[in-house]
Formats: structure tokens, sequence, C-alpha cells
């Protein structure tokens, strides 16, 4: 599909092309539209729910729903990465279950040695979870590049692999109270989840500073444009000197990395870490990837749009709730939801292509 | 294609693993083949298939019984069906080729674990039921459940005098497929709907899960602020709400079902106010040691298929002599 961009791999996803003599206005602006979707259905959905439920456009929900958004988005930022590169990370949830079960257990047993236990304190065990995820990750990449295993079963087994991890840290059960001990030094583990800092959550910050950094780092650095050429092709990346390898490993660390924080956030909240944290939830992740117009052939799309995907998603689920509506209707809305923006994902595809031509 | 060799090692690797794994869980039966090994006559294993041990209920059903079971001397295999039907019947596959004496299952669907039964009593292996009835009689020995209605119906009448009989209150529904959430959630409302001053302004669905619970709630209380009372169909989800009340320094009641360890410490603590224990470990020895009177009678049981098992109202009065799934003293 992209074969016709090979001379310039690195450039295809990002801006238009600036010289555009006589391309039709219309199509023009219908591209403008189809881009900006995912804003202009989120702002269709607060129009919806807000009509329906005088509560949803207060300032304290819309902060609450943004708190939710931001455990998706982490998770979401951290699988667009992989998705550029035009891969799959299928492991997410099971990574974030799998920190949140070893900072449980940090917090709560501490680490056991032949000559006693050690308790680290709060910044100490965050580190470690994250550090684990992004070791998980490390292995996802390895798999992929040097066993050749295709990403999807790579991660596939990973997805079981570290959810089987996470039930064997603790035989099964819950750690059930996080909040630690002054004499252990300990305390504070529920800051990240649950407190907030100039009236907005840690956990929104947390969210706006990796997302900004993900910016960063796929717009204006050498890396990221390694990655938009890996994913948008390969062979031409390889021949034009990228070391493919070592980017794809990369993004999956990112990715577990990523994981991680996002299964750090949810058990700081909650107060307790459980095996089953955050089951399913990569489907959530990919979701608002997709959702964000990011193309799972790899090579296009935007951190932007995925955070914006993850609004969507959910201010979709917390409005649903918030209105009553039952458990399977919020199922199908939210499938029907995702079906629809990868129409149009394919629509912005043809005209975009269109263009192209014309102005070619 | 020179990766080939380190594929197919590691390949031969996981699949060591996946038989040392097997062998650990077989007590160590020493032959490779267990179809094909003609058992002794009179088996002494006993195999006992729950859902996934992640939920402590259920841990504790499968330590129970496997407890029972090998103080009055038999082998046993626990395995975990995860609520898969599928899964659970490749299991009782494994328990017909390895002739157990007996099985103790709770089971993952209804409908779905018939067949599975009967083949197993095709190939005379009994089969006792706990915590999960079936829509079938006359396939099992005894299906030994507690009496969730009954439970409920408890749940709710304590629910209802916390509330003081009045004020708005949300509900935190099961699983919808699990007929349990349906049976307590009818007995919930039993209860509460002969009170007209209280008043269910949300129902949602959080599908047993902790974290679902705890952002639904949150968004149930940005919804209805004046809300007084949230009745969860099981202890996690009312972990969950619990957590979601405190964040938000809420004074409202939350009620459980199942009196897990984590709530009932959480009831001494005077933050979740009430659950419903099932005596689960109770109901698990019981199906042991009927099974053992099964078994050393030849095949005859005194008991009637269906036994059903009261739940107990825990509070803050008794939340002390709470342990493991079982009140002192009953």
């Amino acid at each position: 599909m992209t074969n016709t961009d090979v001379a310039a791999p690195a450039s295809t996803a990002a801006a238009p092309r600036p010289e555009e003599p006589r391309s039709t206005a219309l199509k023009r602006a219908a591209l403008l539209l189809v881009r900006g979707r995912t804003l202009v259905v989120l702002v269709i959905l607060v129009i919806i729910f807000s009509s329906i439920s005088s509560e949803y456009l207060t300032q304290s929900n819309l902060i609450l729903m943004t708190k939710h958004v931001a455990i998706n988005a982490i998770l979401a930022i951290g699988v667009t990465f992989v998705i550029l590169t035009g891969g799959i990370d299928l492991s997410v949830g099971s990574i974030a279950g799998l920190a949140s079960m070893v900072a449980g257990g940090l917090l709560f047993n501490g680490l056991n040695f032949p000559g006693g236990t050690v308790f680290f304190s709060v910044a100490m065990v965050l580190l470690i979870g994250i550090v684990a995820g992004a070791l998980v990750g490390a292995v996802n990449g390895l798999l992929i590049t040097r066993l050749k295993v295709a990403p999807f079963i790579a991660t596939l087994g990973m997805l079981y692999v570290a959810r089987g991890a996470a039930q064997l840290h603790s035989d099964g059960g819950t750690y059930p109270d996080l909040a630690g001990t002054e004499a252990r030094g300990n305390t504070g583990f529920g800051f990240i989840g649950a407190d907030s800092v100039l009236g907005i959550p840690v956990a929104v910050w947390i969210m706006v500073v990796v997302a900004a950094a993900a910016i960063v780092v796929t717009t204006k650095t050498p890396f990221g444009k390694r990655i938009y050429a890996v994913g948008g092709n390969e062979r031409a990346a390889v021949l034009s000197g990228i070391r493919v390898n070592r980017v794809k490993i990369a993004v999956y660390v990112i990715s577990g990395a990523c994981a991680a924080l996002a299964g750090l956030l949810l058990t700081s909240e909650l107060g307790a870490a459980y095996p089953d944290t955050a089951t399913t939830y990569e489907l959530n992740a990919i979701a608002a990837a997709v959702l964000g117009g990011t193309a799972l052939a790899g090579g296009r799309g935007t951190i932007i749009g995925t955070v914006m995907g993850a609004f969507v998603i959910g201010f979709l689920s917390d409005g649903l709730v918030l209105v009553g509506v039952s458990t399977f209707w919020q199922s199908v809305v939210k499938g029907a939801v995702i079906i629809v923006a990868v129409i149009t994902e394919q629509a912005q595809q043809r005209l975009q292509s269109d263009l192209t031509r014309r102005t070619a | 294609m020179k990766h080939l060799p380190a594929r197919r090692a590691l390949l031969a690797v996981s699949a060591a693993s996946v038989l040392a794994l097997a062998a650990c869980g077989g007590g160590g039966d020493g032959s490779g083949s267990p179809g094909e090994s003609a058992a002794p006559a009179a088996s002494k294993l006993i195999v006992i298939i729950t859902p996934s041990p992640d939920n402590v209920f259920f841990k504790a059903e499968q330590d129970a019984a496997a407890a029972r079971a090998e103080s009055l001397g038999y082998e046993t295999l626990v395995l975990s069906h995860d609520d898969d039907p599928t899964k659970q019947s490749q299991q009782f596959d494994t328990a017909i080729s390895r002739k157990a004496a007996a099985i103790i299952l709770d089971n993952a669907g209804a409908d779905a674990s018939v067949t599975a039964i009967q083949r197993a009593k095709d190939a005379d292996i009994p089969t006792f039921l706990i915590d999960r009835e079936i829509n079938k009689t006359g396939v099992a020995v005894a299906q030994i459940v507690s009496n969730n209605a009954q439970g409920a119906g408890l749940g709710g009448q304590e629910f209802a005098k916390l509330m003081g009989n009045k004020g708005e209150y949300a509900e935190l529904l099961g699983k919808p497929t699990d007929t349990n959430a349906g049976v307590r959630s009818k007995g919930y409302h039993g209860v509460l709907d002969q009170f007209p001053d209280l008043k269910m302004v949300a129902q949602q669905s959080a599908n047993w899960d902790q974290a679902e619970a705890l952002q639904k709630t949150q968004t149930i209380l940005q919804a209805h602020p004046n809300i007084k009372g949230i009745i969860a169909g099981n202890d996690t989800m009312a972990l969950g709400a619990y957590a979601a009340v405190q964040a938000a320094k809420k004074d409202i009641v939350v009620v459980g079902f199942d009196g897990s360890p984590d709530v009932v410490s959480s009831i001494q603590k005077k933050a979740i106010r009430a659950t419903v224990l099932q005596p689960a470990s109770k109901i698990a020895q019981m199906a042991v040691d009927q099974a053992d009177v099964y078994i050393k009678a030849g095949g005859k049981t005194d008991q009637p298929e269906k036994q059903s098992i009261d739940c107990v109202l825990v509070t803050a009065d008794n939340a002390d002599t709470v342990k493991n799934f079982a009140v002192e003293g009953s």
C-alpha cells in the first residue's frame, strides 16, 4: 500500500505535502473532517450525554472521567509505539497485572532474603514495577526479533505467561492493604492513584507527562522517524541503514513500561493488588489506538490520536454507566463505535490517496 | 532458517516444562501415559476441579477439599477450569483416564457441565458438586450448595437495617451469565423492595471484578451524590466499591457477599459494614466425606442429591469469629 512512497518512508505518515495546487476543496474539507473524527465523535458524545444527564458536564465528572481515561491512555500510548512499527502487543493487560503484583508483594511482604526482609520506599517499588514491565517487554522484543516469532503470537504467549506469573506471585491471592507503615518507611503508595495536585488527579498529570514525552519522541527525534520508517516499509528501512531489530525491541520495552505504569496507577487507586488486575485491558488499549487513526499495518498514526481515542472510549463507557445503560448495551455500543472508526479510517485512506494522486 | 534449531530447542524446553508441571500436579504418578496403564481396582485418587483460585473463595474450597481427602488417605489432583466448560471437559477426560475414585466439582456452567459429568458417571466415577448446581438431577451423586437465596435475604435485611429503611442506594451485580448473580440480586430485592422509602437509583454489573467496581461506583456516585448505600453481589466488588467511597470521603453503607477474609477484616475496622458468609470450606469437606462414604459403601449414599447449606451473616458483632470461610462454633 505504501510502496509508492518508498523514496521517503519516514515522512509518509505525518504532515500533508505543502505543494497543493488545485485539488478539489470539497475533498480536502472531507479529509479534514475524517482526520479529526475522533474529536468530532468526542464532541458528539459530550453533547448527547450532557443532554441526558446534567451531571455529565460538571467539572467533577469531567475530572473523574479523565482519571479513568488516564489508565487506558497510558496503556494505549505504549501499544501505539508497537503498532507504528507494524507489530502488536497483546500482553499489556497481563504486564499491568504482573507489575501490580510485583509492587503489591514488595509493599505488603517486602523482599525476603535468607537473612531477613527488606522493605523498599514507594518510589523504589514503583521503579521496580516499571522495570519489571520493561523487562517483559524486552523479552517480547527478543522473541520477535531474534527468534522471529510473529508479534501476534509472541505477545499472545506472553499474555498467558505474564498473567500466570502474576498468579504465581501470590499463589492466586490478593495483597489486600498497600497503605504501608511508617516503621517500614513505605507509606504513600496511594499518591499516584488516589491523590490530586492542583485539583487534578496525579494519574492525569502522569498521563499528560507520558503523552507529551511520547509526542516529542515520535515527532522530534531520529528514533521517532525510525519507528515510522520500520512500520511504513521495513525493507526500505533496512536498506537505508536503520537497525530495525533495535527499534523493534525498544518499542516493546516502551510498551511494557507503559503497561506496568498503568497497572501501578490502577493498583494505587484500588489500594489492593490482585492477579486479575487489568484483564482484557489490552483490547481497550488497541481499540483506543485504532480509534485514534493508528493503522494496524504500521507506519501511520499519532500519539495525540491515540490519546483522543482513549478519551472517546472512556467518555463513552462512563457516560453509559452514568445514564444507567445496561452492561450488554454498553458492549454493543462500544464495539459499534470501534467498527465505525475503522470504516472512516479507510475512507480517510481513499480520500488521501485520491488527493495525493492529483497533486503528484 | 538458521534460527530453526533455537526454536526447536525452545519448543522442547516448553514441552518439557509443561510435562514437569503436569507431573507435579499429578501427585507423582510414575506412569507416563495414564490412559493405558492398568489402574489398581480400588483407586485412591480424588480429583478436585474448581474455578480459578484467584478468588480466595475457590482457593478455600480447593484447600479444604484437598486437606480432608488427604486426611482420609486419598491422593488428590487439584485442577482449575477457569470457568471454561471446554477446559473442564478435558479435565474430566483426565480424571476418567486416571480412573479416579471420585470427582469433587465446582462446575463451569449449569448446562454446559452436564455431559462431562454424565461421561464420568458412565465410567463409574461419581461426581459430587459443590457451590454451584447444574440444571439436571440424577447425573451427579450430590449437589451441595450454599443457599444463595437465603443468604441474599440475610444480606438484604441487614442492608435495610443499616440504611434505616430509607434512602437512595445502588446495586453492583455480578457477571450476568452466572446464575448466582441473578439469584443474589433477586434475594436482595425480595427484601429491599418491601421498603417504599428505599430507592434503587443505579444498578450496574461490575462482572465480579474489583477494579471495575471501583470505577463504576465512582461514576455512579457522580450521577447520584445522595446515595447512602451500596449493595454488591460479591465481596471483591464490595471492596472496589468501598475504595471509591473512601476516595469520595463519603459515609456510605457497603454490604457484600461471600465472607472473604479481606472483607471480614474490613468489617472489623468498621469500613465495609456486612457480608454474607458462604460456608465454602464446610461444603467442600462435606462433599469429600460423602464421597468417602459412597466409595466405601460400594456406590451407595444415604444423602439426598440436592443439599442446601445455610449462609451466615457477618457483621462487626461476629467478624472476630470468622476464619477462612467458616464461623467458629457453627
